[in-house]
């Protein structure tokens, strides 16, 4: 029996700069921009490198899906009901491979487990049948 | 930072020639106000300050506002105006977040000095506590954090706010005594000013065993939510003068910003925090001609007890990672080394921004404050703290003027 799916919590705000992002998280794969002038990845996604460059030619990389915590913040009340059940999670700012920081949780671990500097890998977490968020992992 | 900040020669000789002064305060009552909306408290905060002042409600010719986050309005400033009935020749609505109050100060003296008003009204009110509705407090979380990237992960704005506070205790081998250190300090300072929405007594293990918020931060590392209004009228020394003001002035000294991120996802490291703050600081401290072993009296940003650390250290008062130690030594208690926040701040007297410590700065100057007297205190600084640790803005205020 197929199991009924209802994901109330807040959905990305999209701006439509972002689709190769979703997408690529859709596909399960880890795509980040990069400045094709400079060669330099940034994040969050815009339409235009941040850098001195201003540039709106833009590749989109897949990424190793691997990264370090960089920080993170165990919360025990979530910021809406939606969340009630949830806590205690791991809302932790994960340092890429690529170099650029992204926020996201860390899953599959007891929280208080989680430590600055622990390696961790890129897992997809298909929320709703079009949204599919990138999560973290402990490296086993 | 030793170079000098391009600027802060100009600057000066703007406040030297002008003289802008605080020359009026007015705060309402703080706490739990159900029966009360945020314009309501907007008009009781500028009545008190222009009565505290002595002048006239039609001497005013400047208003600057913040923003509600209650009722929303797209142009606060002269919503406000037309309220309060006034016909402001300047009018200016400021939104920077925990930065916005002690940049209304800065805002109403770049008008004054360039010849847009005389007489500013800059007020702050806002039924928070009792008018907010659930969905209210959800949009302005998510105002805080990016609302693609970060928003959907749960974020919380006191879980930003641990981000930071558990990367500080990593990097500086801090501890959450020492965090809980700067509530305690707060609350003991509370207890000593009338209006103070939290005057119990608070110790640091009542704070370390209270309901866990957002790891390493607990319910009494957070600021509180009140309703109130507060007010402040800036001049001229000339103006308030001409206007018989009799109150003791509080001269503008100095005024600087700095800028970090604004969210969590782009911080490269502690250290642009500290540079965002420090450059802040700088500004109006090379405007004064001052240094921070002039100031008496700091009034710092405490709406996370990691806050008012990431403060101290980065303005340069104490070394980055010993303001926890300063903090846990009661050195910013009242008598101590560098009072902090002696009306008790946003951890215990209310939060309306940096409002109350513009207020409380300028009462101090003015030997105005009763029983929290600092009895020599001749330069206090303001900072304000926008966003999760983001937007920073300084201001130097003195009991004489620039010479």
């Amino acid at each position: 029996m197929a199991e009924e799916k209802t994901y109330n919590k807040p959905l990305p705000d999209f701006r439509p700069e972002t689709k190769p992002y979703w997408e690529g998280a859709k596909n399960h794969a880890l795509v980040l921009p990069r400045s094709k002038e400079t060669g330099k990845f940034f994040f969050y996604p815009r339409a235009m490198s941040p850098g001195e460059d201003m540039s709106e030619n833009i590749e989109w990389v897949k990424a190793s899906g691997k990264g370090k915590v960089w920080t993170y913040a165990i919360h025990h009340m979530g910021p809406s009901k939606a969340y009630k059940g949830d806590p205690p999670y791991v809302v932790a700012l994960i340092e890429l491979e690529e170099g650029v920081k992204m926020m996201s949780n860390v899953i599959d671990v007891d929280p208080h487990d989680v430590y600055i500097g622990m390696e961790v890998e890129v897992v997809y977490d298909d929320v709703t049948d079009e949204v599919t968020l990138p999560k973290f992992k402990p490296v086993k | 930072m030793a170079s000098d900040i391009p600027g802060t020669k100009e600057a000066r000789e703007v406040l030297k020639k002008n003289k802008i002064v605080i020359a009026g305060v007015g705060e309402t009552d703080q706490g739990k106000i159900p029966d009360r909306s945020s314009f309501h408290f907007l008009s009781q905060a500028s009545k008190l300050a222009i009565e505290d002042a002595g002048i006239k409600k039609s001497d005013v010719d400047g208003l600057v506002t913040a923003f509600s986050l209650v009722e929303h309005t797209f142009m606060h400033c002269t919503t406000f105006a037309d309220y309060f009935g006034m016909k402001p020749k300047f009018f200016s609505s400021v939104a920077v977040g925990g930065a916005t109050a002690v940049w209304m100060a800065a805002e109403a003296a770049m008008a004054i000095a360039s010849g847009q008003a005389e007489v500013v009204l800059c007020v702050r009110g806002d039924n928070t506590l009792s008018g907010i509705s659930s969905s209210g407090m959800l949009a302005l979380i998510r105002e805080m954090c990016h609302g693609e990237f970060e928003f959907p992960y749960g974020l919380t704005t006191p879980g930003g706010y641990a981000l930071a506070a558990q990367r500080y205790l990593h990097d500086y081998g801090a501890t959450r005594e020492q965090l809980a250190a700067v509530a305690v300090t707060m609350r003991k300072h509370a207890a000593l000013k009338e209006n103070a929405m939290n005057k119990d007594p608070l110790t640091i293990e009542d704070v370390i065993s209270s309901r866990i918020i957002a790891e390493p931060l607990t319910k009494y590392d957070c600021s509180i939510i009140s309703d109130g209004g507060a007010a402040f009228i800036v001049t001229t020394e000339d103006k308030a003068k001409e206007l018989g003001i009799e109150n003791d002035l509080a001269y503008l000294l100095g005024m600087g910003q700095g800028y970090s991120h604004q969210y969590m996802t782009t911080l490269e490291n502690l250290d642009q925090i500290y540079n965002a703050i420090n450059r802040s600081g700088q500004k109006a401290f090379q405007t004064a001609g001052l240094g921070v072993s002039d100031v008496d009296l700091a009034y710092l940003y405490d709406c996370f007890t990691i806050t008012v650390l990431l403060e101290l250290e980065g303005l340069g008062f104490v070394p980055k990672g010993e303001g926890g130690s300063f903090a846990l030594e009661g050195r910013m208690e009242i008598g101590k080394d560098l009072p902090v926040n002696t009306h008790g701040g946003l951890l215990s007297q209310a939060h309306l921004g940096a409002m109350h410590h513009v207020v409380e700065a300028t009462l101090q100057l003015r030997g105005d404050a009763g029983p929290r007297q600092v009895g020599d205190a001749e330069v206090a600084l303001v900072h304000g703290n926008g966003g999760i640790v983001s937007a920073h803005s300084t201001i130097l205020l003195g009991k004489e003027p620039l010479s």
